[in-house]
């Protein structure tokens, strides 16, 4: 074997020189050790070939080839997860902070709402409608006295309170309805302006003169017919009476 | 045969990785729609809670559920349901908008413009102050005229999507 290797190398460039010494140093080993050695060797390059061979197919896979951004690492993905989940806890946090604080703003209490467009009174609870009714508003309209007075009916407008209630109210007929039927206007505590049985048996009071009660022209609930006062029907009237209190607010728009 | 098993075992340890790392990117997704969701949540909590500060009425609308609010402080006034929508409602964002001009029309062909975002009305009228496709809300006639009169120009809304 020897004689044969010896002869393969006289045939070799001198250029060559390195590889013969290893070769030489292989067919040494070869020669001297045991057959489980130059066993192990030989699985040991092929092993070596595979592992090149693989490195070679995974470098040039078209998934690499086409460059894509490498993964983002384990950690830095981690990383990132943690601080979002210090966001979500910090976000969840202060959310069920203004939800309270949004929560106790809300007394819980009934209110009522006037929308004089649609001549609509509602009781409501948080978001809860009690009851809907049929009024009737301001009219809208202007008188004008000869003595240079006037006056606009319109129902106000905002936030009210209930300041009072009362039964069987008795209306203080005041200049302007005088002035309405051309009638002399008498003087301040003149009988006649006491006039008992106009606003029905309830009156809800919210101040200024302006008052939510009942009325005659029944027919004309769901106008705007009033002198700025809110009117609503026998059974209406009487659910709300009943149930507000003093400090009831009231929303008139 | 050791080094090939080293390298399998890498090659294990790769796909093992992957799956993790495919978890964790899931993982951050969720995450991330979570935090945009609060972060929308905050933006309706503090935009009410501004406004139960303020002494202004104020709307939310509120297109998933297709219905409307008048509010005054935390005090709903009135409730008041689309009857149609019309437009590129995928063009609004969620959020708060400013009611910059109320138009009244002839025959209550009033309109309440919201920018170039969102215009509400009663009946349909045309407006060359608005660009084509701007969603528009349209209410029952009496509704819409009550909420017409309610809010002032620069009354704020609130988008819910």
């Amino acid at each position: 074997m020897r004689v044969m290797r010896k002869e393969k190398r006289e045939t070799m460039d001198v250029g060559r020189g390195t590889r013969d010494v290893r070769e030489e140093g292989r067919e040494n080993i070869q020669s001297s050790c045991h057959p489980s050695i130059f066993l192990f060797f030989s699985c040991l390059r092929t092993a070596v070939a595979v592992f090149i061979v693989l490195v070679v197919v995974a470098l040039s896979s078209p998934a690499w080839a086409e460059g894509p951004v490498p993964p983002t690492p384990i950690k830095v993905l981690s990383d990132e997860i943690q601080l979002l989940q210090q966001q979500v806890a910090q976000l969840e946090e202060e959310n069920q902070g203004l939800m309270n604080m949004l929560r106790d703003m809300d007394d819980g209490e009934l209110y009522l709402v006037v929308d004089t467009e649609s001549n609509r009174l509602t009781m409501r609870q948080g978001n809860t409608v009690l009851m809907t009714a049929i009024v009737g508003s301001g009219s809208r309209q202007f008188l004008k006295e000869e003595r240079g007075r006037s006056w606009y009916f319109e129902s106000p407008l905002g936030s009210f309170t209930v300041l009072g209630k009362e039964r069987n109210p008795v209306w203080i007929r005041p200049d302007w309805s005088y002035v309405e039927e051309n009638m002399p206007i008498p003087s301040a505590n003149d009988p006649d302006r006491f006039v008992r049985d106009v606003l029905g048996k309830y009156a809800v009071l919210l101040g200024n003169g302006y008052k939510i009660h009942g009325t005659k022209w029944k027919n004309l609930l769901g106008t705007h017919f009033t002198h700025g006062c809110v009117s609503l029907g026998d059974e209406d009237l009487e659910v709300v009476h009943t149930s507000v209190k003093n400090g009831t607010r009231v929303y008139i728009y | 045969m050791l080094v090939l098993s080293l390298c399998l075992a890498g090659i294990c340890g790769a796909e093992q990785r992957d799956v993790e790392q495919k978890k964790l990117v899931e993982q951050k997704k969720q995450l991330y729609a979570r935090v945009e969701t609060l972060k929308q949540e905050q933006d309706y909590l503090v935009f009410q809670k501004t406004m139960s500060d303020s002494d202004s009425k104020y709307l939310i609308i509120n297109f998933a559920a297709r219905n409307m609010q008048l509010k005054y402080k935390n005090r709903v006034l009135k409730d008041v349901p689309f009857k149609r929508v019309l437009g590129r409602v995928s063009r609004l964002s969620h959020g708060a908008l400013t009611l910059t001009q109320k138009i009244e029309g002839p025959r209550e062909r009033n309109l309440l413009i919201f920018g170039q975002a969102l215009v509400l009305q009663g009946k349909y009228a045309p407006s060359t102050l608005l660009e084509e496709g701007i969603p528009r809300v349209f209410l029952s006639r009496k509704d819409f005229l009550s909420v017409y009169y309610a809010i002032e120009s620069g009354a704020m809304a609130f988008i819910l999507l």
